[in-house]
């Protein structure tokens, strides 16, 4: 779609592309099957069946409602810091930070979560935490749009970077401050209360951050595609230039377009805190930013479609515990699946406008 | 191949008969078609070792095309090309290049960030990947002094103007290997006067060392003074050749050949005063000739519609920069103490060789660029700030470049109109499309300027759509003051004309306009008072009726008055 | 100590090194290759597999080498083939290294090689501390040292080095010259590949003699990173890279002193210190970005 949009401009008015109907349709699928077909070479090399494989990914993803809720479980975060990518991305910027704003989201909550806010009750507790790590994720991300605003530095370089910084200072505080004094030297925090943890649907482990997530991939689509926020938003994604001569302070909506992205990668965080560990471990959400990040250029930096783009990767993470599991394949053999999904989308041109 | 002749001042050649020397490459019957559209028509064309050949033409006469058949980029749909007298394929311009054609274009094939050598060692073949600096280095002075083009090898080529840059261009030609003919695009353009001087002479001096030279131009004065023959094109086909020896290089004729029997239409001017003559008149002439044919009406208005003789003020001053000191992007200086009023009502053209300012002046009277000094008032108020303030104070910018700097890919026109022209329509949240729809479909200018679609995705306009686009909002706006650039760059005569003729409109509403052009014939026709820019100054105003193409064109050449 | 400090950023800098100098290459030809860390990993694996097989690390480093050049050639073909977005595109192939490297190199991990080890240049060595410091090291050190003058003279006193920079500039300039720039830009992608394999390499089978799954660490994004930083001048990356290698010497020596600094502020310093020196020299100056880099970074044409 976007390609052929692409192609348009190139073409005199008028003369839009005119192929058969099925032809894209046919091209599409190619595109999305093609990679699973590379990956299972891959898994042949290994001795691994890819049908077998393929099927247990689908099995374990509908067999029943318990894997269900583990595959939303998983799209949870992907949802939050694939929003930190896309929102971004239709203001014209690149944030790769998604890693390390969630990180710090996830410190900042559970620092709050054990220091203050242990004898609150749920009601007041649990928003309070999340607007921590939202705070917590803003700040981080506050750093990258400072950096580009101020300085002018590209926030694809520096939010990568810090990256790595805001992993060291996770570690740096769970082997201090907020180490557990009971972990025998294990670096993790203190439990937080169960006050805190966020309530769970029967019979699964999914929990009510699913639904945080639907709501603000929601309220982003809301803002981006019906607001004059969003308008606005959308025309400096669309033409800088043109934003500039439309008398924007293009600089002011940088920095707050980033820290909003911030503060959506922060929450995510705090609901991997809340919702699932109960505890900050230095691997707490690791790779999800960046996870995110493919989910959002997946969905071509449509909120919407990134909620079907973030259930397709947690369908694909899921598989991948079951791929160590099951198979005996490291985990990180899902990037290779993931990384030869995007090559292929790139290829084909799916996602050649960051911004539209 | 060299000396023995000596050069005079004087334009014509003495001694042997140029039709002796040997022919390096002709053509025969060479044929050119884009679809229906016959760009170059049965051409036949000479170019001898030690001739001057001019070929002349006015816009879209076929020069370029005929040009790029000759140096390969295109490949002739039909006739013969021969070089020594054989047939030779051209295609593609690295062949061309092999067989010893040259060209120096008109917008340089320069990499700014790089030294003069390294631009000329990219283009020179010589020595593979290797790179001899000094003996190259010395080269470069070699030549540069043989033909008096002074090129510094370490210079950096951004900090070049335009006519060092062009030196750069030639040398690079003359030192690839074997070059015998070189086509010259346009060379004058760049120039300001005394280097046009120079460059003839140097010229002159190619000329007598034995190269092959294709003027092109459209400037009949160079073509007197240098050339030995000239072919003039119109509408893709040769109407008239001829050499110097057969006393064929006659003014008159050319210009007939040139214009055709348009020129007989330039009876309007006579409504303008004296004075106009010459260039203006031509390009009146000519555009008047299309939009008869177009089915047009007479152009909208002349200076004699106004009424007023001399410069005489309007309206009250809407904007006025005092001492202003405006720089550039690597922060040199582009124009110093400049002063200028833009009165209520009144179309101010600015007139200039290209990359004299233009587009600076432009930005920094909309806010996208700061004053480096000076002040800048608008209604009698010091105005600092960025676009914002600029907008809120009555001004609307039409860039040089809408398809660059205000289409936004995937936004449709309506779209468009409701990020800047029409007043905004908040409904909760959001954006009340069906009003904002509602008021661009009920407003004059729109209609008047035949406006596409509402839906239809800007980014899929042809350019005269988008610069409708730009200009339909600019005037929605109803500006006190409408700064615009180079509105009908690049349009067919009947969307120019209802551009123009909006603009008329609007400064007759008590609009301030400042008006950019290329073109001296639209500045003329539009404009109550003309300013030019040249050599870091704005010069003038100037009432039109009181000088004339010429006046302003020595202007803008030499800067000081002349 | 300071000598230790010092000895320690040649070592642990020049991964990083090698890495920003074939992006520099890369980058001058107007590509952005955020897939230097995959590069880098594919590197190191390859490097120390084929050391661990052979025994001879010198074809660990034509392997690690090329394994890297393989790597950059995915992201050659989409980027410069296809038109896709180069940020994307790179940051993609880091993670397709982190995946293979991994996916391969489990049975890697517990490997133990000979490699390279410190060879002291005999005489020069023995003058006290510059010798310590510069004239002990492994032969990939060694080599990075010269390669960085080199790679100064190939790019700025060389009619290919010309045409390399032509390519990040003005494209069409090398058209009319009749030379074709993708294939300029093929070459310097895959250029930066491979000495970012190499530099792989100088990781696993110099530095640390061993595999680890995502050994690299984020050195790939820094070398990209040094790149700007260094205005695209070799000398200036090299510089930079041993700068980042010195805080991690820092914190080798600081961590063995005893000293009550936590060892995670130390990790972080390397990357802080990149953010700091890249702010610092924006700050001073707009630096000359490659024209057709610069539109990699504000998205105005192609992709």
């Amino acid at each position: 779609m976007k390609a052929t949009a692409a192609l348009a401009t190139a073409l005199p008015e008028g003369q839009a592309p005119r192929s058969p109907r099925w032809r894209p349709a046919l091209r599409q699928t190619l595109i999305i099957l093609a990679p699973f077909a590379l990956f299972a070479i891959f898994l042949l090399a290994n001795g691994v069946n890819p049908l077998l494989l393929y099927r247990a990914m689908f099995v374990s993803t509908f067999g029943d409602l318990y894997g269900f809720g583990e595959v939303l479980i998983k799209a949870t975060p992907f949802v939050l810091t694939g929003l930190a990518a896309a929102l971004p991305a239709r203001a014209g910027m690149i944030n790769v930070g998604g890693e390390g704003q969630l990180a710090i989201g996830a410190l900042v909550s559970t620092g709050f979560a054990v220091f203050l806010l242990g004898g609150l009750p749920s009601w007041l507790g649990i928003p309070l935490m999340l607007l921590a790590g939202a705070v917590g994720g803003a700040l981080w991300a506050g750093v990258v749009a400072l950096l580009k605003v101020k300085g002018n530095l590209n926030e694809t370089i520096t939010s990568l970077l810090l990256n790595y910084v805001a992993a060291f200072t996770v570690g740096l505080f769970v082997h201090g401050l907020l180490k557990d004094p009971e972990s025998f030297n294990w670096p993790f925090s203190p439990e937080i209360n169960w006050t805190l943890r966020l309530p769970i649907i029967d019979g699964t482990r999914l929990h009510v951050g699913f639904v945080i997530a639907i709501v603000l991939a929601l309220a982003v689509w809301y803002v981006l595609g019906r607001t004059r926020l969003g308008f606005r938003i959308r025309v400096l994604g669309g033409n800088r230039l043109a934003a500039e001569r439309a008398g924007m302070n293009v600089s002011r909506m940088q920095l707050w377009v980033l820290i909003a992205a911030g503060a959506l990668a922060g929450i995510a965080g705090m609901i991997e805190i809340a919702g699932i560990e109960g505890r900050l471990r230095p691997s707490t959400g690791v790779n999800y930013g960046y996870l995110g990040f493919l989910a959002a250029w997946m969905a071509w930096n449509k909120p919407l479609r990134l909620l079907l783009t973030a259930f397709v990767l947690g369908m694909i993470s899921v598989a991948g515990n079951s791929l160590e599991i099951g198979s005996g394949l490291p985990s990180s053999s899902v990037h290779i699946l993931m990384a030869l999904v995007l090559f292929f989308l790139l290829g084909s041109g799916a996602g050649r406008k960051v911004k539209t | 191949m060299n000396d023995s002749e000596r050069d005079n001042s004087t334009a014509g050649r003495e001694g042997t008969a140029a039709s002796a020397a040997p022919c390096l490459l002709e053509t025969r019957g060479l044929t050119k078609r884009f679809g229906a559209l016959v760009a170059s028509r049965a051409i036949d064309l000479q170019v001898r070792a030690g001739e001057i050949h001019a070929i002349l033409g006015e816009n879209g006469a076929g020069k370029s095309t005929l040009m790029k058949m000759l140096y390969g980029v295109y490949v002739p749909d039909e006739g013969e090309l021969r070089m020594d007298g054989e047939l030779a394929v051209l295609h593609p311009p690295a062949k061309a290049r092999a067989r010893g054609i040259g060209m120096v274009f008109q917008d340089f094939r320069l990499v700014p960030a790089m030294t003069v050598l390294d631009n000329i060692a990219l283009s020179s073949s010589e020595g593979g990947w290797r790179m001899r600096r000094k003996a190259l280095h010395r080269r470069i002075l070699d030549v540069s002094a043989k033909y008096g083009l002074s090129v510094d090898p370490e210079a950096e080529v951004w900090q070049l103007d335009l006519g060092q840059r062009q030196r750069l261009e030639i040398v690079k030609v003359l030192l690839a290997h074997g070059t015998r003919i070189i086509i010259f695009d346009e060379p004058t353009s760049v120039l300001v006067p005394q280097e046009v001087v120079a460059f003839l002479e140097m010229l002159r001096r190619l000329r007598a060392d034995g190269y092959g030279i294709l003027l092109i131009t459209h400037k009949i004065d160079e073509v007197m003074a240098c050339a030995d023959r000239a072919t003039v094109l119109r509408s893709g086909a040769v109407t008239y050749a001829a050499t110097r020896e057969e006393g064929g290089l006659e003014r008159e004729s050319l210009i007939r050949a040139m214009m055709g029997d348009k020129e007989l239409r330039a009876v309007v001017k006579a409504r303008r005063g004296p004075g106009t003559e010459g260039v203006a008149a031509v390009i009146e002439a000519g555009a008047e000739a299309s939009d008869v044919a177009n089915g047009g009406e007479a152009p909208g208005r002349t200076r004699a519609d106004h009424g007023s003789a001399a410069l005489s003020p309007i309206g009250k001053t809407m904007l006025a920069v005092k001492g202003g000191l405006i720089r550039g992007n690597h922060g040199e200086v582009v124009l110093r103490e400049l002063e200028l009023e833009l009165p209520r009502g009144a179309i101010t053209g600015v007139a200039g060789i290209s990359g004299n300012g233009q587009r600076e002046l432009a930005e920094t009277l909309f806010g996208l660029r700061e004053l480096a000094g000076g002040t800048l008032t608008v209604g009698g108020r010091r105005l600092r700030g960025g676009v914002r303030a600029f907008m809120d104070a009555g001004v609307s910018f039409v860039s040089e470049d809408p398809l660059k700097e205000s289409v936004i890919p995937g936004f449709s026109i309506l779209e468009h109109m409701v990020l800047d022209g029409l007043a905004p329509q908040p409904k909760g949240t959001g954006i009340d499309w069906k009003a904002a729809r509602t008021e661009l479909d009920a407003s004059e200018a729109a209609a008047a300027l035949a406006l596409a679609s509402a839906e239809r995705r800007a980014d899929t306009l042809s350019g005269g759509n988008v610069q409708r686009m730009v200009l339909t909002r600019a005037l929605l706006r109803r500006p006190d003051i409408l700064i615009i650039s180079y509105p009908s760059r690049g349009l067919d005569i009947g969307t120019t004309r209802t551009i123009q003729q909006q603009l008329v409109a609007l400064a007759e509403q008590g609009t301030a306009v400042l008006l950019f052009s290329e073109d001296l014939g639209e500045l003329f026709k539009l404009s109550d008072r003309l300013v030019v820019l040249a050599g870091q100054r704005l010069l003038g105003p100037y009432a039109p009726e009181d000088t004339d193409v010429r006046q302003i064109g020595e202007r803008m050449l030499k800067g000081e008055s002349a | 100590m300071i000598a230790d400090i010092l000895t320690g950023a040649l070592r642990s800098g020049t991964s990083v090194m090698l890495a920003s100098q074939g992006e520099l290459i890369s980058e001058r030809a107007g590509v952005i290759n955020l897939g230097t860390e995959g590069s880098m990993l594919g590197g190191a694996l390859g490097g120390f597999a084929v050391t661990v097989w052979t025994g001879n690390p010198w074809l660990g480093t034509l392997a690690g080498g090329l394994c890297g050049l393989l790597m950059s050639l995915i992201h050659a073909f989409l980027v410069i083939t296809c038109g896709a977005n180069q940020l994307a595109t790179g940051l993609t192939l880091m993670f397709f290294g982190m995946g293979v490297t991994a996916f391969f190199g489990r049975g890697f991990v517990s490997e133990q090689i000979v490699g390279f080890n410190p060879v002291p240049i005999p005489l020069l060595a023995d003058i006290p501390l510059l010798g310590q410091v510069l004239f002990n090291h492994d032969p990939l050190t060694y080599l990075s040292i010269l390669l960085v003058p080199l790679l100064w003279l190939l790019l700025f006193r060389t009619r290919l080095g010309v045409i390399v920079r032509a390519a990040g500039e003005r494209e069409e300039v090398l058209l009319a010259a009749g030379i074709n720039p993708q294939l300029v830009r093929y070459a310097a992608v895959l250029a930066g590949g491979f000495l970012a394999g190499v530099g792989g390499v100088q990781l696993a089978v110099a530095f640390t003699h061993s595999w680890v799954e995502n050994m690299v660490q984020g050195r790939g994004v820094v070398a990209v990173a040094l790149v700007i930083f260094a205005s695209w001048k070799p000398l200036r990356a090299m510089l930079g890279a041993y700068l980042f290698g010195a805080a991690q010497a820092l914190q080798l020596t600081v961590q063995q002193s005893g000293l009550p600094i936590s060892p995670f502020f130390l990790f972080m310093l390397p990357y802080l210190l990149t953010l700091a020196a890249l702010y610092l020299v924006e700050l001073r100056q707009r630096s000359r970005m490659p024209e057709a880099l610069g539109r990699v970074f504000t998205g105005t044409s192609g992709g």
